[in-house]
């Protein structure tokens, strides 16, 4: 029973990063029909962003840490919005709906974002000064008080954007967008201010899941990488552009390097999880979740 | 076109100025660049970047005493250090860029085993001298006559450490192995094992992660509740080997913790917290103390001002490299870099731990390993304590020969 208890807990731990960030992805590419390289970057320049306004609001400005934690996620928050709205104009408006053109201009993006952090922030792993370190146990898994605070975060926010995407007037428009375009544009919606949106919330939810890992782990301008690989791994796995496909496959994913670190070798875990996707590309190209791209 | 009178006297001036320049460089020293190819990025960029600042600083030093006289010339040093990205991808592109555009014909230090090779590739066809930390044993050997190692490796770590774990530690009969899934982690866990299993230590768990892993919940459960006496990080980076024993801590795992590799307890410190209290390492020393030297010292209070952590055995590597390389540039009289592999085996020079030279013939095949301390410390508090430090016995023959 401990076993299965931790081994939950590790899964959800992972899960709902790897969700909120998959998330993200797959709206933009519903909405835009874009592949966004550079959302990786995005999420790390959140985390770089929290732990540099962690450290400063706990060290020179001498406020309490969890005022530096509040403050540090939400300007991490507002600046990848910003940055979003800035480079959403001149680079990714004009490729809408354009695969090689957009991959051309997200790739040039992630180049370009990656050495301005590198030469801001440098390569030496940045870290968020410590807070609820303490372990409690759930059913006899063990978890840290930080731990389950983001996991809990982490979750309500996720519930929060399927309720967004799925209960709301601009989720619908989102959706409608996602399905046929040309007939959501007939219907009235305002096709570019919609893909604004979503590309909005898309960074938005990259940026809230680099602040949320920043406290857990050691962050480097390169930390986006592997999360990217993962979320391309969710998101064939879960249905390109599907809201419940992408949560799904995330915790999917997360379960399989849960057992897979624990019964296998991490290593062969990352090798099972290619597997997975072949297997799918191969079988239900379509995903859990999604539908044939034509 | 009309010149007027201005530019009729400045067109004698700037040619005159030019020849004065021209002339003038003509006789001043030429310039020998190294290279550096070391992770600027990513969890092992604390290595990187104090191997860029130990090999600036030795580099000043040379320049500012003369440069390196050789055949007659005299020739000031230039440092170019890329970024390997600890992987053998990035390791090609870097020594492409070195070795053929810039030109380097001196490798001041390479950190990695995978980019070493995908480095010595290139270096040993092309005639470059490489100096490398690079703890694989597959690097060394008479196959690689250019190839030198600038800092102690398994051989010259392992037997020590995990003799000294088990000595002090007589009960621990399990141990848990924790790699990077690379060239350096595959061929430092052959030789973790087989020196573990001679103690009588059996080994119960041997896992490879990839080393832009961040998340280790999973494999610390499993190695939990394996309840291992001791868990060998050998040769993970320290931001990383903090954040497993982290985990390990709070899946409630208490044993003995080492990391071969280990070099410093700022990093470890920084993502493990007091999970790492009491980590035994295998390349770490406090350079600051009464057992280092007075350069090291000197050193050591510079980097922790300027790199916000003290000098450690991978940072001052560099700055070995480079004096091996110019000791070894003005005793072959030449700057060709088959030469100067030729005479290094035979020299004694002065390193930053003091007279040193390289041997390790009967280990390696051939003589390409510096011969310093081994130096066995532990992490206590947020501190580096040193335990044992042994000196080795082919060098002080060497020092005597040399007498």
């Amino acid at each position: 029973m401990e076993l299965v208890a931790q081994l939950f807990i590790n899964t959800l731990q992972i899960g709902v990063v790897y969700v909120l960030f998959s998330l993200g992805f797959t709206i933009i590419f519903g909405v835009m029909k874009i592949v966004n390289f550079a959302h990786g970057e995005f999420f790390a320049l959140a985390a770089l962003l929290m732990a540099f306004l962690v450290n400063m609001a706990a060290g020179e400005l001498g406020l309490p840490l969890w005022v530096g934690y509040a403050g540090g996620f939400f300007g991490a928050v507002v600046a990848v919005f910003l940055l979003g709205l800035v480079v959403y104009r001149p680079a990714f408006q004009r490729y809408l709906r354009d695969l090689v053109g957009s991959f051309i201009v997200s790739v040039g993006l992630l180049l370009l974002l990656q050495g301005i952090l590198l030469e801001v922030f440098g390569g030496v792993p940045q870290v968020v000064p410590r807070w609820g370190d303490d372990t409690i146990s759930i059913l006899g898994g063990r978890i840290t008080e930080i731990r389950l605070a983001v996991s809990l975060i982490a979750l309500a926010i996720m519930v929060f954007s399927y309720l967004l995407i799925q209960r709301t007037r601009l989720g619908m428009a989102l959706r409608a967008m996602a399905e046929d375009h040309e007939a959501a544009m007939l219907q009235g919606i305002r096709y570019r201010r919609i893909a604004l949106y979503g590309f909005l919330i898309g960074s938005v939810l990259a940026a809230t899941a680099g602040a949320l890992i920043a406290p857990l782990t050691a962050i480097t301008p390169s930390v986006g990488g592997d999360y990217l690989v993962k979320a391309f791994i969710i998101v064939i796995v879960g249905g390109l552009g599907s809201i419940t496909g992408a949560i799904s496959a995330g915790f999917l994913i997360a379960l399989i390097e849960s057992l897979g670190g624990f019964f296998l070798d991490p290593s062969l875990t990352t090798v099972a999880l290619f597997m997975l996707v072949i297997i799918f590309l191969v079988l239900r190209p379509q995903g859990i979740m999604g539908h044939v791209e034509k | 076109m009309k010149m007027n009178n201005i530019q009729k006297l400045a067109m004698p001036a700037a040619i005159a100025a030019a020849f004065a320049i021209g002339g003038s460089s003509a006789f001043s020293a030429e310039t020998l660049t190294l290279g550096m190819s070391v992770p600027l990025s990513g969890p092992a960029a604390s290595w990187g970047k104090g191997m860029d600042w130990a090999g600036q600083r030795a580099v000043k030093k040379i320049n500012a005493e003369g440069g390196v006289k050789a055949g007659g010339k005299t020739y000031m040093l230039k440092l170019i250090v890329l970024d390997n990205k600890y992987n053998a991808a990035e390791g090609t592109k870097v020594a492409h860029t070195l070795i053929n555009r810039e030109g380097v014909k001196f490798m001041a230090g390479v950190l990695g085993t995978a980019p070493t090779k995908a480095l010595q590739s290139i270096s040993e066809r092309k005639g470059v001298l490489l100096m490398t930390t690079a703890w694989g044993r597959s690097v060394k050997g008479p196959k690689f006559p250019l190839t030198f190692t600038q800092g102690n490796t398994p051989a010259e770590v392992l037997p020590q450490l995990y003799g000294y774990i088990k000595k002090t530690h007589p009960g621990v009969k399990t141990v848990a192995l924790f790699n990077p899934n690379d060239a350096s982690g595959r061929d430092i866990e052959k030789d973790a094992r087989a020196i573990w299993e001679n103690l009588g230590v059996k080994v119960i768990i041997s896992d490879f992660f990839e080393r832009r892993t961040t998340e280790f919940q999973s494999v610390a459960t499993k190695i939990a509740r394996a309840k291992p006496d001791i868990v060998d990080m050998s040769s993970g980076p320290p931001a990383t080997a903090g954040l497993v024993f982290k985990e390990l801590a709070v899946q409630g795992w208490k044993g003995v913790k080492t990391v071969a590799a280990g070099t410093a307890a700022a990093s470890f410190l920084k993502t493990g917290g007091k999970a790492v209290d009491g980590t035994y390492l295998g390349v770490a020393s406090n350079f600051g103390s009464a057992t280092a030297s007075a350069i090291q010292r000197s050193l050591s209070a510079d980097a922790a001002k300027q790199l916000g952590e003290p000098l450690n055995s991978i940072f001052v590597s560099a700055w070995d490299a480079i004096m091996a390389i110019k000791a070894g540039i003005e005793a072959a009289n030449s700057t060709d870099p088959r030469k100067v592999a030729k005479v290094l085996p035979t020299i004694v020079f002065e390193s930053s731990y003091g007279p040193t030279a390289f041997g390790g013939a009967h280990e390696y095949g051939s003589p390409q390993q510096i011969l310093i301390p081994s130096i066995i410390s532990q992490i206590k508090g947020s501190s580096v304590v040193e335990l044992a430090r042994s000196e080795p016995q082919e060098l002080k023959k060497k020092i005597e020969m040399a007498k």
